[in-house]
């Protein structure tokens, strides 16, 4: 364990080393990163402005499921989006080997190596923004609170799942840099108040692709319209999670080398 | 005149083709769209339905108007997708780009003739099979109001959209490493061209200032031509006279490529073969 742990804080430091010395490149694609994610917020911003709005939601609670949402993000790629990249380059340039030979798990070592500095700047403009919706909302109490960090957690297995379903395609699916698009655009549906879809829309993804979890959910608790089913939703995001994990050891053993 | 236009549109009907079968190969990267698409409009279509729950009218579109309108940006977007920039960009970065000088034909040609070959391969495999499916399926009015005058403004917005990322690629002319102005730029084409929504919805200084900028002419522009009116800071345009304006900022973004072409071949010093 305490390997393991030297391990991921030499790569860390690596990662941090690497944003330091092309501090420009950081700074740039830092800001870009974070003006990218903002831009779905905006849209809400507009429809609000114009004297619209998602029925039942005002403008506060329906940003601070998107101010979740852009936590999630963040969180997801800083400690494991780029697994998806990492593994697609090395399957399309036939490098893997260079890791599966290392005395440690593969798997983790890929995640360690995965750490990823330039979410930092939209970690905190989540944060920002989290701020802001957050006070516009009142009764938020220490339990909320907690439940709240409890399903933060488990949106966070779900952006795992995904991130190792899209590595694992892409042993077989060589070289098909829009498979995360595919995704993306499912997780899309968790962007937004669970109340404007459909109730069959609801099911299946609060239990058989858990996106709700990833910012409805959470962002729900803390506004004080939880629903005690949240919490039987945390059961399909663990799967979700575990599932990703064997998948990718699974098709692992499809990897093919293009020699060294 | 008419000697050199038949061997132009020889060329790039050649290259075109070659690109078509080069592309082929990754035909499952355009039939992702196949999915994206669909899904995303899902996600758009619960949206809106539930903003326009007891209005009609919001910034004088309707709920029908809105969702032919986001069905018209995606289609026309597979149609008129551009990856100029990133190409050349590449090609300059690595020095590729020194082959294009011995060829008897400009870079900016042959990279507008692959774009040609690149997106009938859209129009096959993401244009096509997603009309279907907002059509037959979703229910969705994605006919063009005029078909004439919707395949004009597409045509438009499929050069406009070369013209200025073909002019952003040029930055690596200047810069090694030009992603961050890339994608900068992107960024800026992604909130003004309207695909995020409709322009109606800025505030009046940014609509008006769209009418300036070149984004408005790649995408909300030609679905607005594409469902039938036009309207932008409370100026409404008949369809003629919206296909003019497009037409002078093509010219306009036409020429301002065509210059920089030029002087960024003076500054071009390239390494190997």
């Amino acid at each position: 364990m305490k390997r393991m742990f030297l391990i991921y804080k030499t790569c860390m430091k690596a990662n941090i080393a690497s944003a330091i010395t092309y501090r420009v490149n950081f700074i740039l694609n830092s800001l870009i990163m974070l003006i990218g994610n903002v831009l779905f917020p905006l849209v809400t911003v507009f429809i609000y402005n114009s004297n619209a709005s998602f029925a039942g939601w005002t403008f506060k609670e329906a940003l601070l499921i998107q101010s979740v949402f852009i936590l999630s993000t963040a969180c997801a790629g800083i400690f494991f989006n780029g697994i998806m990249w990492n593994t697609m380059s090395h399957v399309v340039e036939g490098t893997l080997e260079v890791v599966l030979i290392k005395p440690t798990s593969s798997l983790f070592l890929l995640l360690a190596r995965s750490f990823e500095f330039e979410s930092i700047g939209l970690l905190g403009g989540g944060v920002i923004m989290f701020g802001y919706a957050l006070s516009g909302i009142e009764g938020v109490t220490f339990s909320s609170w907690l439940l709240f960090l409890l399903l933060f957690g488990a949106g966070l297995l779900v952006m795992f799942g995904v991130a190792l379903i899209v590595a694992a395609i892409s042993f077989k699916w060589v070289a098909n840099s829009r498979l995360p698009e595919m995704f993306e655009s499912i997780k899309s549906f968790g962007r937004y108040p669970g109340t404007i879809f459909p109730k069959a829309v609801v099911v299946v993804s609060a239990f058989l692709f858990p996106v709700s979890m990833i910012a409805y959910f959470p962002a729900s608790t803390l506004i004080g319209r939880w629903e005690p089913y949240f919490f039987i939703a945390i059961i399909p995001c663990v799967l979700f999670a575990a599932f990703g994990i064997w998948l990718y050891t699974y098709m692992l053993r499809s990897y093919k080398s293009a020699g060294g | 005149m008419f000697e050199m236009i038949k061997q132009r549109s020889r060329v790039m009907r050649a290259v075109a083709f070659v690109t078509y079968k080069e592309w082929s190969a990754y035909r499952s990267h355009s039939m992702v769209s196949i999915f994206v698409g669909p899904v995303y409009f899902l996600v758009q279509y619960y949206i809106w339905s539930a903003v326009y729950s007891g209005e009609s009218s919001i910034n004088g579109m309707s709920l029908s108007h809105m969702l032919s309108y986001f069905c018209a940006t995606m289609l026309i977007n597979y149609l008129t997708m551009d990856f100029a920039d990133w190409n050349l960009q590449m090609l300059i970065r690595t020095g590729k780009f020194i082959t294009f000088s011995l060829r008897p034909m400009n870079h900016m040609f042959y990279a507008l003739s692959q774009k040609a070959g690149h997106r009938v391969l859209g129009l096959l495999f993401e244009f096509i099979p997603c009309f279907m499916i907002f059509f037959f399926i979703f229910n969705i009015d994605v006919l063009p109001a005029n078909l004439l005058y919707a395949m004009l403004s597409i045509a438009m917005a499929f050069m406009m959209n070369f013209f200025i990322h073909y002019s952003i690629g040029m930055v690596a002319f200047w810069m090694v490493q030009s992603s961050s102005i890339r994608n900068f730029f992107n960024l800026c084409e992604g909130i003004f061209s309207g695909s995020l929504i409709p322009l109606v919805f800025f505030p009046k200084s940014l609509q008006m200032a769209s009418f300036f900028l070149p984004f408005q002419y790649t995408t909300f522009l030609p679905a607005m031509v594409y469902t039938g009116s036009y309207t932008l800071a409370d100026i409404t345009l008949p369809i003629p006279q919206v296909l003019l304006l497009q037409l002078i900022a093509v010219i306009i973004a036409g020429v301002v490529c065509r210059v920089l072409y030029a002087v960024s071949l003076k500054h071009f010093t390239g390494v190997g073969a």
